[in-house]
């Protein structure tokens, strides 16, 4: 065993740059997969689009578009929880300042915000995460908040 | 600066050792016709929920909290630290110290370019970042040689990546944290597995090779990563039992039990009617309630209580926003639930194993205010999911089958209770 840590160069960029955020556009969807060594694959559902962005790794976030071009949903399953300042933007400052509000127990057990109109949820452990966040006001008519998971 | 290329010497023998004497686990072994009888080592490590560990004189646990004294040592030396109040979570694996609170000379493992290595473990709700060392540790009578560690928060270490925070706050310090240090003793051998040694995108991103430059991703070999220490004991190695007394229903100011380490290696860690249910991939099994599956359920010491659907579905009450008690679970009166757990099998029989699970959920904020620290019948919602957490460890002795360790069980990972 000559080298024991092997750097890699093309993994770098293992955070979301430039993912689409929540209540943002969708156009960001398709930028920066390549950085994350990701793949994408959009399934239209009618009132809305799915974009699937997957990773060897198990890492699978789906972002749920509107038809006016909405992200009004994303969720994430995978071995470690993807960086939530980039997925949920703003709403992640409310997202945490939430979760604070919780006692002393709350960095140690799921993570659950209902808010009037955000809605956030992580859970799971240590190699198996699992969440999703919407946008009451953003959900498009007739489209159950289930649909986000 | 110790490089790592010899901490992963010393890890490799450690495992090499293991293998030699891992079938002479039992009480006695016999060569050549004579038999050599083998004392047994003390296999029983105290455990406690109290208030917690103490900063600016005020202790700073929370309830349902489980603790343990950790001995570490320079490897291969008497020069050795005890800490105590390192919760015990078996959620997670391998011991993650606060540096605050480690005294012992401890060289940071850097790799073959000397940048030091960053680590990173995500928890829920939060995570923990910081350097990596090498030490001996000893719980009861059981010695893990040259095993890698975290050491979290040093002084002068890079920033934590966004890729590890994801957005969460830290558990950086004893206060935050909540104890001295986390160790963890769940079901797998590392934090990371091979996918942490892989070089392409299968790689999640938990190591860091750290440079003045920044840290960026790095492949970290297996026997490198930080180490359940359990299954690098020479014996008892096959899993553990951790053994709490039952709770009543308003709770307990503190609670004393065992960690007792080996599964059927000596004569006080057997089976006897416990039944084993083995994990998929994720390490869950599946909990049914009122007739629904729930697919990605999981049992974890670290987690205060039984976190488990919503409101909606349990009709429980939620606790009011803000309150002492929010993000928990407020019945008037307490609630009954029979929960079934199934997985399959670990023996590699085609039937699945199911157990009833009843339980209770009480008014969490009449527990949370009645000053107690070991709390029975408190839950919160966790929609879609049901977590086991440490109430569900009380009044039973429940088993934890380490990943591809054998055991009259089977082959883990799986829990038997």
């Amino acid at each position: 065993m000559k080298k024991v840590f092997v750097l890699l160069a093309a993994l770098a960029a293992v955070a979301l740059p430039g993912w689409a955020v929540l209540g943002g556009s969708a156009e960001s969807v398709v930028t920066d997969q390549v950085k994350f060594q990701a793949r994408r694959a959009v399934v239209e559902r009618g009132a809305y689009a799915v974009h699937e962005i997957s990773r060897d790794d198990g890492t699978l976030i789906r972002e749920y578009v509107s038809a006016a071009g909405k992200v009004f949903g994303v969720s994430w399953t995978g071995p470690t929880i993807p960086d939530l300042t980039q997925l949920l933007g703003s709403y992640n400052t409310e997202f945490q300042s939430s979760l604070r509000a919780q006692g002393k127990t709350f960095r140690r057990r799921p993570a659950v915000v209902h808010n009037a109109d955000l809605v956030a949820e992580n859970g799971g452990h240590a190699r198996a995460f699992h969440g999703r966040a919407y946008l009451n006001s953003l959900l498009p008519s007739g489209v159950p908040q289930e649909t986000v998971q | 600066m110790r490089r790592v290329r010899s901490g992963v010497l010393a890890a490799g023998v450690a495992v090499l050792v293991m293998g030699l004497t891992a079938c002479s686990t039992g009480s006695s072994s016999s060569s050549g016709g004579t038999t050599t009888t083998v004392t047994p080592i003390n296999n029983v490590q105290p455990v406690t929920i109290d208030p917690g560990p103490t900063v600016n004189g005020q202790p700073v646990g929370a309830f349902n909290t489980l603790y343990t004294t950790v001995t570490i040592c320079v490897p291969g030396t008497s020069t050795c630290q005890n800490i105590d109040h390192v919760q015990v979570d078996t959620g997670s694996s391998g011991l993650r110290l606060i540096a605050s609170q480690v005294t012992l000379a401890l060289p940071y493992t850097t790799d073959a370019n000397n940048n030091l290595i960053g680590n990173c473990i995500q928890y829920v709700a939060s995570y923990q970042w910081g350097a990596m060392a090498t030490v001996d540790i000893k719980m009861a009578g059981e010695v893990a040689s040259s095993v890698p560690i975290q050491i979290v928060a040093p002084p002068n270490f890079p920033a934590v990546p966004a890729s590890c925070s994801a957005g969460f706050p830290g558990v950086q310090d004893v206060s935050d944290l909540g104890a001295n240090g986390i160790l963890g003793v769940g079901n797998y051998r590392q934090d990371c597995g091979s996918g942490c040694a892989s070089v392409s995108a299968n790689n999640p991103g938990l190591y860091f090779s750290c440079p003045s430059s920044g840290c960026t991703v790095a492949a970290v070999a297996v026997a490198a990563q930080v180490q359940n220490p359990v299954w690098l004991f020479p014996q008892d190695n096959n899993g553990l039992a951790i053994v709490l007394p039952q709770v009543g229903a308003a709770g307990a100011p503190t609670l004393a039990g065992s960690m007792i380490f080996g599964i059927g290696t000596q004569s006080n860690n057997g089976l006897g009617a416990a039944q084993a249910q083995a994990l998929n991939s994720g390490g869950f099994f599946t909990t049914t309630l009122n007739g629904v599956a729930y697919p990605e359920s999981y049992i974890d010491s670290g987690t205060p209580g039984y976190f488990f659907l919503d409101s909606a579905t349990t009709q429980l009450p939620d606790c009011s926003f803000g309150g002492n008690a929010a993000g928990l679970y407020c019945p008037n009166t307490p609630v009954t639930f029979t929960a079934i757990n199934t997985g399959p099998n670990p023996n590699g029989s085609v039937l699945p194993v199911s157990t009833n699970e009843p339980f209770s959920i009480a008014n969490g904020l009449t527990l949370v205010d009645s000053g107690n620290f070991a709390l029975n019948n408190i839950g919160g919602p966790n929609p879609g999911f049901v977590a086991w957490g440490l109430s569900f460890f009380f009044g039973r002795t429940v088993f934890i089958g380490i990943e591809g360790q054998n055991s009259a069980a089977g082959v883990g990972p799986y829990w038997a209770y």
